[in-house]
């Protein structure tokens, strides 16, 4: 469970959240000359990197705003929340601070033991 | 009784008589006892069967980690696999044992010891495989299911639990030694603390060993009473008793589950447990540590019991299990024991180490040889020997002879474990330790600190270090604490994780997994099946799954698997620690979301009157609408539905439409926002009007429907469907803020501000001018598809002249808590003309015979607007709306393309049902090419037959042909395809 800080009432439990997918994905107007991939890929198609993400929530269960916020996949770890008019932050801003609890071991499925 | 002298144990009230009974029979305890306790002062030691072999099993530990000793509390709603080690008795208890029958003595099942041989690891996947597929599901799993397992699943499910969340800024986890340190160094600092302990008493190992003689000068009991006392009147320390934290997740939240009813009957419609959520900054896990056992022949008969829950027997409850014990062990943890036997006035029968004796601490070897105590070093344990109890064991001493020793009891020490599952939980990472033959915790993946054992430091004359080292983050001054110990303060261990058997017969078994009855065996089996990898073999042998999570034995596992592949313990790793450290009820994690709280029921401004009149509800989504109306007892809802629908047709029936969802969007850039959401347009529209309206996604496909009523160019009110009312308000509003945040625009629901009564029929204008005699009712004043505003009483009211029955028909909007006046007068006025309240399923059969879809019955998300031939409702002058550019896709203009259309049956007599396929061919054969499905099926009281709408492929460019509808069957009926309308086709009764 996250710890949220929405930029319009403070930091909630993720629980009063949902997820909005990737942002900062542009919507084509309509019109019909929009080529078939170009719309086919801003319906279809998202990004779903592992590492920093930039991402779209609401404060559903709150003040229904909707924000965006830069997120570290594979550690959950928040890196920025801003306004949907804010700026997207430039990504060499950010560094994986925190090392990946996967560790990807080469033994077994999961191996919660320090790599040598 | 096996009683110790229990005027000098404080958490027994040895005044306190206490009756249970186990199996039926009467016992008695004292209160402060366990389960096991209270029976082993009654020398009961055999309590259950195992899960496989229904071996008899007894105690063989004292607390949280026991793998055997699980009972059916049958004087709870019947919980099982309850751990007799730690639930605390009361009078009237009843307890029962599992998986066993008729008896625990004589138990059927134990057959399966002797045919044991023939179930080895993959048994059930290598056997059950033939002769039929249908075998293993009706056959092989329903007799596996009852021979194995462990209890069975209460009746009813009563219990009561509520949550709580607490947002502290240090969480200490386990209220030892060290973390009743840590807890009072943080008395009156800046930061707000909760320390959780599981048991209903703090001290840990104060408690529960005579390992240390006293604290900075005090009796560790006086210490931690002072302690404790000091903590509690704290003004920044909250302690919660009685408290496991089960699980430690991401940014530092832990949940923990309190049981509000320690040693007393859980009070009805009270709560029985409280789960904490907690969110904090820093976590202090001081949750000690875990002593393992040893695997050997016949190490899980009734007799056999960890050291170091012998001396908490001994120390804690003040019983002891055996007064003549025998004691195997490879390290230091044994001294503690042999050390409170004596003090006691007991000595043990014998003491075996594996180690030499150079390697066995001084103290104890002076205590064995000064009390003549048998000692045995260099030496092993090859099997024990019994009928449902110890009787014997077999050493192999260091010469190599093997001597036999008679004894009942035989306490076990194989070494200690760090207690890691919380912290690997919190993704933290372990480091094997070569010296201490254990993994421990290595690096912190969140501001995580361990404390003590539960840290890897096992040695006392440490603590005060680590503690002043670790919590000087905190700020804080300094701890001093001068421990005095009865024995000595280091840990010393030698590797030794099995002892081989003396004669290795196909029935000897040496446990490695107590509660799923895994033997070494099995894993050298699995190992020689290639199953090698620790989480393949965990899976292939069931080790260390079950409620114990293999706590005592896991790490041996590991270490038997190392030897076996010539590998490093840190080059096998273990395997994932996964949430909850322990099992906790469905009931705790429910809290109050359960029963009738499960989910919200939303109800009509108007619900008690459908109630007063009979009506029989449906679950709309969260709302319960009146399905229909019986008139007595003994109408069918098949006859209800008939009679309503006809009385629409012919006279008018009314009906609550106050589900449906109603928006209300206002700005200066209103209309150019509906624009953009719905498919039509609503520039040319006049003020005052409406219109059928419907939203796509942006795949093109149709997501819901409306109408829309235009108050002005910047005031708009929607509705939407009953269901969909929370998403349509959702995707405005995501879109108002992200794609358009440049549009004025605001919207909110006012779907539970206004009731809404549809009144539909031919005789609709004589009742509903009698209802407001002041408004103009006649087609020029009032036309099809226009609303006005009035006043009646005071209550502002909208009327909308819209219809869903293909009636004429109109709606009235009030105000929910006027709504009822208003609904009693239509009732009232109408009676004359016939006036009936109609229900949702005749709603729906009428509108299906004048061919309106339902979002969500006739369409499924992959349906298009001209899918369903509504082709007129797209604003294509419109350069842009939701999903408009999708309807020129290449999926979207493809010809084959399921489309709505209406199916007859050729012989009317015949009934379709919805769900049917609709097929081209008379004969079924395999593969059957399927044109599409049936979505609505009514018997219609107008037409006297049945009718159907459907989605099939090309339907369009194939009315007037005939087909074949499929039944369950393999029959095939006769129908014939046709447009989706079949009353009032011209149109002429909706604006009569």
């Amino acid at each position: 469970m996250l710890i949220i800080d929405c930029p319009y009432c403070g930091p909630r439990d993720q629980s009063e959240f949902s997820n909005g997918g990737e942002a900062h994905v542009k919507r084509p107007d309509g019109s019909a000359d929009i080529g078939d991939r170009e719309w086919g890929e801003y319906v279809f198609i998202r990004a779903n990197p592992k590492g920093i993400f930039y991402e779209r929530w609401v404060h559903s269960h709150g003040c229904r705003k909707w924000f965006n916020c830069v997120r570290d996949t594979s550690t959950d770890e928040i890196l920025k929340i801003y306004k949907i008019d804010e700026e997207r932050p430039k990504l060499d801003s950010f560094k994986n601070n925190v090392k990946t609890p996967s560790g990807e071991p080469n033994l077994g499925s999961g191996n919660f033991t320090v790599k040598k | 009784m096996s009683e110790l002298n229990l005027t000098d144990n404080k958490f027994i009230q040895f005044h306190q008589k206490i009756g249970f009974k186990f199996d039926g029979v009467k016992y008695y305890g004292y209160k402060g006892d366990t389960i096991a306790s209270a029976l082993l002062r009654n020398n009961i030691k055999l309590i259950g069967r195992s899960f496989k072999y229904h071996r008899p099993r007894g105690f063989y530990t004292c607390g949280i980690e026991e793998p055997n000793a699980l009972v059916q509390i049958i004087s709870e709603y019947s919980e099982p696999n309850t751990r007799a080690t730690i639930k605390k008795i009361y009078e009237g208890m009843e307890i029962e044992s599992q998986n066993r029958w008729p008896t625990l003595e004589t138990d059927i099942g134990s057959i399966n010891n002797i045919f044991s041989p023939v179930f080895p690891a993959g048994f059930y996947y290598k056997t059950f495989m033939g002769p039929h597929k249908n075998f293993w599901k009706k056959i092989y799993e329903p007799i596996i299911r009852k021979a194995a397992g462990l209890g069975k699943p209460p009746k009813e499910f009563k219990a009561v639990s509520t949550h709580l969340h607490h947002n502290v800024d240090i969480t200490i986890v386990g209220g030892g030694l060290n973390g009743l340190i840590a807890a009072k160094s943080l008395i009156d600092t800046k930061f707000s603390v909760l320390l959780i302990d599981f048991d209903d008493q703090l001290g840990g190992i104060l408690n529960n060993s005579n390992k240390v003689q006293s604290v900075n000068n005090q009796t560790p009991m006086d210490w931690i009473s002072e302690t404790v006392k000091e903590i509690e009147n704290s003004k920044n320390i909250k302690l919660l008793r009685n408290t496991l934290v089960t699980t430690y997740n991401y940014i530092n939240h832990l949940i923990a589950v309190e049981d509000k009813f320690v040693g007393s009957r859980p009070l009805k419609g009270k709560v029985n447990s409280t789960l904490h959520k907690i969110r904090t900054d820093q976590v202090i896990l001081s949750n000690g540590h875990i002593e393992r056992f040893l695997s050997f022949q016949n190490n899980d008969l009734p007799g056999i019991m960890l050291c170091s829950s012998f001396e908490k027997y001994m120390c804690r409850y003040g019983v002891i299990p055996s007064k003549e014990t025998v004691i195997f062990s490879n390290n230091s943890n044994s001294e503690s024991l042999v050390f409170s036997l004596i003090k006691k006035g007991f000595k043990p029968k014998a003491y075996i180490d594996s180690r030499s004796g150079e390697n066995i601490e001084p103290d104890l070897f002076d205590l064995i040889r000064k009390n003549d105590i048998p000692l045995y070093t260099n030496s092993q344990i090859k099997g024990a020997f019994g009928s449902k109890k110890l009787q014997k064991i077999l050493v192999e001493d260091s010469s190599g002879g093997v001597n036999e020793i008679k004894t009942d009891f035989l306490c076990l020490s194989g070494g200690i474990n760090p207690d890691v599952h919380l912290f690997t939980q919190s993704k933290g990472l372990l480091d094997w330790d070569e010296k201490d033959l254990t993994y421990k915790p290595a690096q912190a993946f969140q501001p995580t600190i361990t404390l003590g054992s539960a840290s890897g430091q096992f040695d006392f004359n440490a603590i005060t270090n680590e503690i002043n080292e670790k919590l000087d983050v905190f700020g804080i001054k300094p701890v001093e604490i001068n421990l005095k110990l009865n024995t000595s303060h280091k840990f010393k261990i030698e590797k030794l994780w099995e002892v081989l058997p003396q004669k290795q017969t196909i029935w000897s078994k040496s446990f490695i997994d107590l509660q799923n009855d895994v033997t070494t065996k099995d894993i050298r089996q699995a190992i020689s099946e290639g199953f090698d990898r620790i989480e393949h073999l965990k899976r292939y042998t069931t080790n260390s799954m079950g409620t114990d999570q293999g706590k005592i034995s896991s790490i041996n596992a590991l270490g038997i698997v190392s030897d076996l592949l010539d590998k490093k313990v840190s080059e096998v790793g273990t395997t994932i620690y996964r949430p909850p450290y322990a099992p906790l009820s469905f009931a705790a994690i429910a809290g109050r979301n359960s029963y009738e709280y499960y989910d919200p029921e939303r109800k009509s401004p108007i619900h008690n009157w459908h109630i007063s009149n009979g009506a029989v509800f449906e679950d709309v989504g969260q709302w319960k609408r009146p399905w229909y109306f019986p008139i007595n007892k003994n109408e069918t809802m098949d006859e209800a539905v008939q009679r309503e629908s006809k009385n629409v047709r012919e006279n008018a029936g009314v009906l609550d439409g106050s589900t449906l969802g109603k928006i209300e969007i206002k700005g200066k850039d209103a209309l150019a926002f509906m624009n953009l959401i719905y498919t039509n347009s609503f520039s040319k529209m006049k003020p005052g009007s409406s219109r059928y309206a419907l939203m796509l996604g942006e795949d093109g496909m149709v997501k819901d429907d409306g109408i829309i009523c235009k108050i002005s160019d910047e005031h708009f009110i929607a509705t939407t469907t009953t269901g969909g009312a929370a998403t349509v308000l959702g995707c405005m509003e995501e879109y108002a803020q992200t794609e358009w945040p440049n549009l004025n625009v605001y919207m909110n629901s006012i779907t539970e501000q206004y009731a809404t009564f549809n009144i539909s029929g031919p005789k609709t204008r004589n009742i509903i001018e009698k209802v407001f005699p002041e408004v103009n009712f006649s087609n020029e004043a009032f036309p099809f598809m226009t609303f006005q505003f009035h006043e009646y009483e005071d209550t502002p009211i909208r009327i909308l002249r819209a219809s869903f029955t293909g009636e004429m028909g109109y709606e009235i909007y009030v105000p929910s808590n006027q709504a009822l006046k208003i609904w009693e007068k239509i009732i009232n006025f109408g009676k004359e003309f016939g006036l009936k309240p109609y229900g949702t399923e005749s709603m729906h059969l009428l509108r299906a015979e004048k061919g309106y879809i339902i979002v969500g019955q006739d369409t499924d998300g992959s349906i298009t607007p001209l899918d369903l031939g509504l082709d007129w409702m797209i604003g294509k002058s419109k350069k842009d709306f939701l999903g408009k550019r999708s309807l020129i896709r290449s999926d979207t203009i493809r010809k084959d393309r399921k489309q709505l259309v209406g199916i007859l049956p050729i012989n009317k007599n015949d009934r379709l049902e919805e769900g049917q396929h609709i097929i081209l061919d008379k004969e079924i054969k395999t593969p059957m090419p399927m044109l599409g499905h049936i979505t609505s099926c009514y018997q219609s009281p107008t037409l006297g037959y049945n009718f159907a709408l459907a989605v099939i492929k090309n339907g369009q460019s194939l009315i007037g042909t005939k087909a074949f509808a499929s039944t369950p069957e393999l029959k095939t009926i006769e129908v014939e395809i046709v447009e989706p309308i079949f009353y009032d086709k011209e149109n002429t009764k909706l604006a009569s």
